[in-house]
């Protein structure tokens, strides 16, 4: 909460009184008896990428899919506290879990596209939402999104052909292209270089950097110079604690805490 | 001397070697400089492989020479067998004993020659099955051959008329018997297609139960009951579907009027069914639970439920796998002996109606085959004929199941 307040009033010092999409109060999760997130509290702004780093196993990913509730899926898996999407609970009795996906998209660690067609593969979130009554709309939401993706040049005399035929690189943006076919306002980013080499690595980089201009990213990465080249803010976890939040700049120049200051250095982690 | 005592004989010295290959390992790996040297154990088994091998040899070609036609008379045959062989035996076992224990030092490489006999053990076993199912092929082979020689060929593959009953002597009056096995054939294909259309959906679904929506709780409790149902042992499922599901079915058909005999296609083709349901079942859980959960991640990541997942990316998916166990299954029907057995019956009706009494392939071969047969006749040699194809239907069907596996594989990876 401290660190919000401060974070807060850097923003207003600023002049860049940026509106938070999502803000998260004192979350805890548990996996059957054990506590994976403890008391966790940030808030994410609006049109910005926000990164998440820290040692592995300190719940990066468990934060993540607290947002758009994946952990629901997971057997055992319980969460309280707050996380208020525009305003509203997301863990609140009204909303539907199935439709917040729809509206908070996700990106995972190893590119997972679907054993169809590319076309098919872009289509899938359309179709299953009605996004497209016709042929001809589908056509339109599947082409905008492969040029959002920046993937239009490489597959689009291929777009009947398997997905999974695409390299690795081409599978992410493909797995973006899918997520940004259902038109979310958030897309979350499980590590989504890890599988890339450092060519593929920029052009998706690139492509979440453009992607800010509409929507908010919030992405996991264990790449310290990632962190720094492509987003605002950044928080930094350890053992299922956020211990420091805030300007990307300030937190890897300046930090305040002497463990930010020991993982970023790579004393530990 | 005969055979059991030779064996015991042999055991023993074969003990004896082990104990003293060990023993004689034992003082030269002491005194040996060498880092790493074969445990004494395996200098022991080194030696039981030298006192073993060569009588075991010896043996197999003795065997092998007596049953060659070899022209000789029975007294001096007896004496070789007698006397001759179990000498030759025992002279290439202590042979053997004695030249392995001679050549024991820490430098000769046992590990070796035991990893050649386990290698030579493996190899024989599979040969051996691999012979085996070659020998019934030919068997059945001869067999046919020696059956179309008395019926032509045109009458069994297209004959509508199936009654195999021949006469016993030449003057007495009855049938000549007739091998029309069409209506065999469609009789099996019916009470499969039944089979199926009960154990492809109730299979498939508790499948997908079972992974998708089921706690881990709840599908460990379950999951082993199914496999408990895949042991009851088809005969029980036979009586249940003679003296219960066939009975029940006719006494429905009475009540509202429809005619059905109670030894019904569709009384044994349910029963069959309800018996392939965990094969089936549980061939789909493994192959739904190998999709990767990157998928299903993918799926409901982008907001999709969980039948929509199920439908739209799981199946999917699983496809190539859920048609090669359906394939699989469908062969197992074709095979199914003990259910049709009891409750189809040996009416042999060429008709598409379920509710009649149709008789299957492997029931007639049953039917063939109990009681007092003479070997050459014509009734008993189209029992090979009859598993011949039958033979041949399932490799096929088992066949087509590899290749649409492998090309719905190539599609997807
Ligand atoms: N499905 C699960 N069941 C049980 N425990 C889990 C599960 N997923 C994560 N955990 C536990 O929660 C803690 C946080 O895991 P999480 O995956 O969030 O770490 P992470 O920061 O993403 O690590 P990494 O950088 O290695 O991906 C870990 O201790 C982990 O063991
Ligand atoms: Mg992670």
């Amino acid at each position: 909460m401290q660190i919000q307040q401060i974070d807060e009033q850097q923003a207003a010092r600023q002049g860049d009184a940026a509106e938070m999409i999502i803000k998260t109060r004192d979350v805890d999760v548990f996996y059957g008896d054990n506590q994976a997130l403890k008391h966790v509290s940030l808030d994410i702004p609006k049109h910005q990428i926000t990164s998440l780093i820290g040692p592995s196993g300190c719940g990066k990913s468990t934060y993540l899919r607290c947002i758009n509730r994946m952990n629901d899926t997971v057997d055992g898996c319980r969460v309280e506290g707050e996380i208020l999407l525009d305003g509203v609970n997301i863990y609140g009795p009204e909303v539907d879990e199935v439709l917040l996906r729809a509206r908070v998209g996700m990106v995972f660690q190893k590119p997972n596209p679907f054993p169809k067609s590319i076309y098919d593969n872009i289509a899938y979130g359309p179709r299953i939402h009605g996004l497209a009554a016709n042929k001809d709309e589908l056509d339109e939401i599947v082409l905008t999104s492969l040029e959002k993706a920046g993937l239009i040049k490489e597959v689009q005399d291929r777009l009947h052909s398997s997905g999974t035929g695409l390299s690795g690189g081409q599978q992410q943006r493909l797995c973006i292209a899918r997520a940004l076919a259902v038109r979310p306002d958030i897309i979350l980013m499980d590590e989504p270089c890890s599988a890339l080499d450092p060519i593929a690595t920029a052009k998706v980089e690139e492509l979440i950097d453009e992607l800010k201009e509409n929507y908010t990213i919030i992405i996991v990465t264990h790449s310290m110079q990632q962190a720094a080249r492509i987003s605002q803010k950044t928080a930094f976890f350890h053992l299922g604690e956020i211990v420091e939040a805030g300007d990307t700049e300030k937190l890897f120049t300046s930090p305040s805490d002497e463990r930010t200051q020991g993982y970023i250095t790579g004393r530990f982690g | 001397m005969s055979f059991y005592p030779l064996l015991i004989v042999l055991l023993l010295m074969s003990a004896v070697g082990y104990w003293f290959g060990s023993k004689k390992a034992l003082g030269a790996v002491r005194k040996s400089s060498s880092f790493i040297t074969p445990r004494p154990h395996q200098f022991g088994l080194y030696v039981v492989i030298w006192a073993l091998v060569p009588p075991v040899l010896l043996g197999a070609l003795w065997v092998m020479l007596q049953m060659t036609p070899l022209q000789m008379e029975t007294g001096t045959s007896q004496q070789i067998d007698r006397i001759f062989f179990p000498i030759l035996v025992l002279l290439a076992a202590g042979g053997g004993l004695y030249i392995s224990i001679l050549r024991i030092n820490p430098d000769l490489r046992v590990r070796k020659t035991i990893e050649g006999l386990v290698y030579i053990i493996l190899i024989l076993a599979s040969i051996v099955s691999i012979l085996t199912t070659l020998g019934i092929v030919l068997s059945l082979l001869f067999e046919t051959i020696q059956f179309f020689k008395k019926v032509p060929m045109t009458e069994f593959f297209f004959g509508l008329n199936w009654s195999p009953q021949t006469a016993l002597r030449a003057d007495q009056v009855g049938s000549s018997g007739s091998f029309g096995s069409i209506p065999l054939f469609t009789g099996t294909l019916l009470i499969t297609f039944i089979a199926m259309c009960v154990a492809v959906p109730l299979g498939l679904l508790s499948a997908v139960y079972m992974t998708e929506y089921a706690s881990s709780k709840f599908r460990a409790v379950v999951k082993p009951l199914l496999e408990i149902l895949a042991g009851v042992p088809t005969v029980v499922y036979g009586f249940f579907a003679a003296l219960t599901v066939g009975v029940f079915f006719r006494d429905v058909g009475d009540s509202i009027g429809i005619d059905i005999v109670s030894e019904s296609a569709l009384a044994a083709g349910v029963v069959m069914g309800m018996m392939i349901i965990p094969f089936v079942s549980s061939l789909s859980d493994d192959i739904i639970m190998a999709v990767p959960q990157s998928l299903r991640d993918g799926s409901y990541g982008l907001g999709a439920t969980k039948s929509e997942t199920v439908r739209k990316v799981i199946l999917p998916a699983a496809l190539p796998g859920i048609v090669g166990a359906v394939l699989l299954a469908v062969s197992r029907a074709i095979g199914e002996t003990m259910i049709v057995v009891m409750a189809a019956g040996f009416a042999a009706n060429l008709t598409a109606n379920p509710l009649e009494a149709v008789t299957t392939v492997t029931v007639q071969i049953v039917g063939l085959l109990v009681g007092d047969q003479e070997f050459d006749s014509a009734k008993t040699l189209a029992a090979f004929a009859l598993a011949l194809v039958l033979f041949v239907v399932t490799l096929c069907l088992n066949v087509i199941a590899l290749i649409v596996v492998r090309k719905y594989r190539e599609k997807y990876d």
